[in-house]
This record gives structure tokens, C-alpha cells and sequence, in this order.
């Protein structure tokens, strides 16, 4: 049976840009995360989503959508509306 | 209120990133296992919690603005009651499960618009979770701010 849940997909992706766009840098941050920062973040989250597998869905992708779609929202609302305030 | 450590300034954000993709995971996967919209809301403002302990709450990374909080408030509450009260004028009970269907009240149309695109026939239950997980998330965070905030006051005063 090929089956893929599009649900987690769809609503992982805007929760995670939902909360992304609110990862911004103030005036009085001293941090700098820099592009590759947030690469190295992100291979780290597809590296946990692949451990994590098909958990809890038990579709025919052997890795959590949920978990990757919603690092991917992050990182995409980041870069689209979490510039510096 | 922030810390000094330069580990803890470099390791904070990306751990609060991968526990809020935890706390979503945990949130969509609620029909079907353990968890739901409260964990994974309190699961994502766990992250929101070790930016603002880390980092301080005014140069917080992840710094949630008062109309962002409000906003998301007002979306998880009102969906909650819109979804009850669309079972309740479409099947005649209030958060009747439009998108299952089990009573086979709902005309299949308007349950299509409802039915969850996932494996399971949840229906509408994957939604009400979103909403309540919005609403938790912005609900406990708005709470850790507001302590933030008293313990700044204090230190002022």
C-alpha cells in the first residue's frame, strides 16, 4: 500500500513558520548565528527525523514528516519574515 | 535573568529549535498516540523558555511580540468553538466529528472539507489539536514573559 499522509506535512510546515518568524535579532542581541548555523541545525534535525523514522504515522516514508516539514517551516519563515527588528 | 556561559549562548537556540519540531511532531501526532495539543504546546514553549533564560527576555532570539500572542490566542480559541459549533448547526451536536462522520449525518461534501488528510479516518481531531496547541503554546509563554517581566520589575524596584 503506498500512503502518505499529507497532513503533517501541510500543517508542520505552518506551524513551523508560524513560530520561525518569530526567531529574529534585536538591537541588544549580541548572538550571531550565521547561514551555516542554521545549515548545521538543519542537518542535525533531518538526522533526528530520519532516527525518529515513522513514528507515529507508519506511512510508507521512512523518516517523520512532521518532524522534518516543521524544521524546514522554521528555517523558512526565519529567512522570510523573522529579519531583525 | 541571561547567562553568561558562551555554551549556553550557542547551544540554546538550535535546542529550542529541534525541541519545538519535537512539540509540532507531538502535536500532529496526537489521534494516534500518546500526546496531543497540550504536551506539544507545552513541548514548544519549553523552547521558548530556554531562549528567554538564556538569552534574557529582551534580547531573547525567540521573542514572541504582545500582538503575535494575542493573535494566535484568539485563532486557537475561536477555532476550537467554530469546528464544536459546525458540528453543532451541520449534525446537531456540539463538536460532532464532521470530518469522520460516523453517524452519517454530514453530507459528504462538507465532510470531505473536514476529513483530515492523513491514514487514519481522525477527522476532525488532528484540528482541534492544532488549535489547542496554539492556544497552549502562546498561552504558557505569554505566562513565562509575564514572570520575566515581574522578576525585572523587581530587580528594578
Amino acid at each position: 500500500m503506498n500512503s502518505i499522509s499529507l497532513g503533517p506535512i501541510i500543517f508542520g510546515f505552518i506551524f513551523g513558520f508560524i513560530i520561525g518568524s518569530q526567531i529574529k535579532y534585536n538591537s541588544k542581541s549580541t548572538e550571531k548565528f550565521t547561514i551555516a548555523s542554521f545549515a548545521v541545525i538543519i542537518i542535525a534535525a533531518v538526522v533526528i527525523a530520519w532516527q525518529i523514522g515513522q513514528f507515529p504515522f507508519y506511512d510508507d516514508i521512512p523518516i517523520n514528516t512532521a518532524f522534518l516539514f516543521a524544521i524546514i517551516g522554521l528555517i523558512f519563515g526565519k529567512l522570510v519574515l523573522g529579519r531583525k527588528k | 535573568m541571561s547567562q553568561n556561559s558562551i555554551i549556553l549562548k550557542i547551544i540554546a537556540l538550535p535546542i529550542a529549535i529541534i525541541l519545538i519540531c519535537l512539540g509540532i511532531m507531538t502535536i500532529l501526532g496526537g489521534h494516534i498516540t500518546p500526546g496531543g495539543g497540550f504536551q506539544g504546546g507545552a513541548m514548544i514553549t519549553g523552547g521558548i523558555i530556554l531562549c528567554i533564560l538564556v538569552y534574557g527576555l529582551e534580547s531573547s532570539l525567540l521573542n514572541l511580540s504582545h500582538e503575535y500572542i494575542s493573535i494566535l490566542e484568539s485563532i486557537g480559541a475561536l477555532g476550537f468553538i467554530i469546528l464544536g459549533l459546525i458540528g453543532l448547526f451541520v449534525a446537531g451536536s456540539f463538536l460532532y466529528n464532521i470530518g469522520a462522520d460516523f453517524g452519517n449525518v454530514v453530507p459528504s461534501y462538507i465532510q470531505s472539507i473536514f476529513h483530515y488528510p492523513d491514514v487514519t479516518n481522525a477527522g476532525i481531531v488532528p484540528y482541534l489539536n492544532i488549535f489547542v496547541g496554539l492556544k497552549v503554546f502562546v498561552g504558557l509563554s505569554a505566562i513565562i514573559i509575564a514572570f520575566a517581566g515581574f522578576k525585572k520589575l523587581g530587580d528594578q524596584s
